[in-house]
């Protein structure tokens, strides 16, 4: 095969594959060689993305067309983020000796950019599933055992999702609307296949009351797992919903609510990487209600905030990871004052709350201004001042919260043997350093990225109104933080169980479950009870008949008169199956 | 290993932290008033327009959201052991 051959083939690869292929290599490579390894194999799939738009391979079997690598200007954005969030990734991790989670974590990566160039739902739904089943190592590797009652849960989940999408494939193939990842149409054929599809992007969307995975699995995992858990699956099915289900209405109810409820669960969660994981809810609803009013202005903010989001949620996340690798904890009733062991990871932590409070020149900023000037100019006031709201309850979760309670607070006595290294280690801060210089450079220089959104488009975020605006809310937003803590009415941070839309699978279902399982258990067996004694009576019966010749004395009649009966019954069944 | 009891030293070097950063916050939100009116502030909504609204809405949504989350406690919060047991 020449080289040329070789490159168009490569050409057709689809982006990802070549980190799955890469991710088998993982264990039998040395520690820091096998960084190397997978930034290369990173970079090469990237490169497989200069193929450009257009449908590179479909592969046609079953009399269906499998369009194995589709790009387009919707892909192109989702797929570059997820490259650079996987790179982040192997520094962030460069200190783990184990091969156990960058196999996953890098195959993880790999899934998802795979989903994103699925070009009908049958591909689609397998790297749906590839993402859930590469991902779900990720919180076993913590290795604790709530961390593994939580993973079966996530991956019943996440499995559940993908065979709702199969199965609404299933229907809308056979109803004549085709396999292909397109629009779909809640009225045309195989309208039950589309909500199919519509609950599958719904629960790895993080809708509400399908949420309960997301804040019960990602804050198990541990503290490399969570940030790159953060990245993928759900931005992966706001890529769904924006390829799938743009402009429709329901998706703006729906996303307000995401935005709205999370942030009071927020409020009191103890545990800082499950109030993160909150927040992530709350963020998913800003881009749900932009995909929701699907103007072209509102499809690029979703997909801007989605771009900046995964980079400033990681750095988030990163930090407290940094934090629960060196204290061990990141209850916030457990920590405070860490500002003086930790500065660099406080610094990146601010940088990233401030990137996703939206305040100017910071990377959230460029991307929300998108959607809440497309939710104005819609005219749709209350989704607005819900999504105003949210923004508000952003700064009090992510914005203060985060950092103040494990970087100030108050100042606990640390043990020094915990920051005798330093504070994170290297390759935490590089992946930190990068994350948040990303943020500022964003927020500052925008342009960049609005040139690869999907539309093109002429906004600028930085005028005099708007930054006045946005500074007014969390400014002052920020003095009623200072005002209730200065006056004993913030509440206190208790360690406690936030209970979640989980509870209902977790305590409620087994709770009605048992009693009817153990009812109908309890009848089972006495129904086999029954059929038992019917039985042990006909044995009885037989051996009566079988045994009374041999050991009594011969007597030909009662031989003659078994048959008899015998040959009878025969005839009678032989005359009712012909009958 | 959970670290649980405070350090003095810490603390009084946090409280001078929280003084001199609330005085900055004063002073931005001080200058933030009069720019409202240079800038000539207008929202995406009519709502919007009303003087010093995002202020006054933020600042009250923030409130709501703490003292919301508070009440919220009484109906969902448990022993951290809830599910364990």
């Amino acid at each position: 095969m020449n080289s040329a051959g070789i490159a168009v083939q490569f050409s057709a690869l689809p982006p990802g594959v070549v980190m799955i292929l890469a991710a088998i290599a993982v264990p039998w490579i040395p520690h820091m060689a096998r960084q190397a390894w997978m930034l290369a194999a990173i970079a090469l799939s990237a490169w497989g993305l200069t193929t450009g738009a257009g449908e590179h391979f479909v592969w046609t079997a079953l009399g269906y067309e499998f369009v194995l690598y589709r790009a387009d200007a919707l892909t192109v954005p989702f797929a570059l983020i997820f490259h650079i969030a996987a790179a982040l990734n192997v520094f962030y991790s460069a200190h783990d000796r184990k091969w156990t989670e960058h196999m996953p974590s890098l195959a993880y990566a790999g899934a998802a950019i795979a989903a994103v160039h699925a070009g009908d739902l049958v591909s689609l739904f397998f790297w749906w599933e590839a993402t859930a089943v590469t991902s779900v190592f990720l919180i076993l590797s913590a290795g604790t055992s709530r961390a593994q009652k939580a993973a079966m849960r996530y991956l019943l989940v996440q499995v559940a999702s993908g065979v709702l999408l199969l199965a609404g494939a299933a229907v809308l193939a056979a109803e004549g609307a085709g396999i292909a990842f397109e629009a779909f149409d809640f009225n045309g054929p195989g309208a039950i296949g589309v909500w199919l599809v519509f609950l599958a992007f719904g629960i790895k969307a993080a809708f509400p009351f399908l949420n309960g995975w997301l804040q019960d699995a990602y804050p198990e995992a541990t503290a490399t797992g969570t940030v790159a858990l953060s990245a993928f699956t759900t931005k992966l099915a706001i890529y769904a919903l924006a390829r799938g289900f743009p402009g429709t209405d329901m998706l703006i109810w729906i996303g307000a609510a995401m935005t709205a409820l999370p942030v009071f669960f927020a409020v009191i969660e103890n545990d800082l990487r499950r109030v993160l994981a909150f927040s992530l809810n709350n963020q998913l609803g800003f881009m749900v209600v932009a995909v929701g009013i699907g103007t072209p202005l509102a499809i690029n903010g979703a997909v801007a905030h989605a771009f900046v989001h995964i980079i400033y949620k990681a750095l988030l996340f990163m930090s407290m990871g940094a934090v629960l690798y060196r204290v061990g904890t990141v209850k916030a009733s457990a920590l405070g004052g860490l500002y003086r062991h930790m500065p660099f990871t406080m610094v990146c932590c601010i940088i990233g709350a401030m990137s996703i409070s939206a305040f100017p020149l910071f990377s959230g900023f460029v991307a929300k201004s998108l959607t809440m000037s497309a939710l104005g100019y819609s005219g749709i006031v209350w989704a607005y001042l819900v999504l105003l709201f949210a923004s508000a309850g952003v700064l009090e979760h992510s914005g203060i919260k985060i950092p103040y309670f494990a970087f100030f607070a108050h100042g606990t006595a640390y043990d020094k043997k915990l920051f005798a290294d330093g504070e994170a280690p290297v390759g935490m801060r590089i992946a930190m350093g990068i994350a948040a210089l990303l943020c500022i450079g964003i927020g500052v220089f925008p342009a960049p990225l609005y040139s690869i959104l999907p539309h093109a488009i002429d906004y600028s975020p930085y005028d005099a109104s708007h930054v006045v605006g946005q500074m007014q809310l969390l400014v002052f937003a920020m003095l009623a933080f200072i005002g209730l803590i200065r006056f004993g009415l913030y509440p206190p941070e208790i360690p406690s169980t936030v209970l979640n839309s989980d509870w209902f699978y977790r305590r409620l279902a087994p709770r009605i479950g048992r009693p009817i399982l153990a009812a109908i258990a309890s009848v089972w067996t006495s129904f086999v009870t029954v059929l038992r004694g019917y039985r042990d009576a006909l044995w009885d019966l037989v051996e009566r008949v079988m045994h009374a010749p041999i050991t009594g004395p011969t007597v030909p009649g009662r031989a003659v008169m078994v048959q008899t009966i015998l040959l009878t019954v025969i005839l009678a069944v032989g005359y009712l199956v012909a009958g | 290993m959970v670290p649980t009891n405070t350090n003095a030293e810490t603390d009084a070097a946090l409280q001078r932290l929280g003084r001199n950063f609330t005085r900055l916050l004063v002073l931005i939100a001080i200058i933030l008033v009069p720019l409202e009116f240079i800038a000539h502030r207008h929202g995406e909504i009519a709502l919007e327009d009303i003087p010093l609204f995002p202020a006054i809405y933020g600042f009250l949504a923030f409130v709501f959201i703490v003292y919301a989350g508070r009440a919220l406690r009484l109906l969902i919060m448990r022993r951290e052991e809830y599910y364990d047991e």
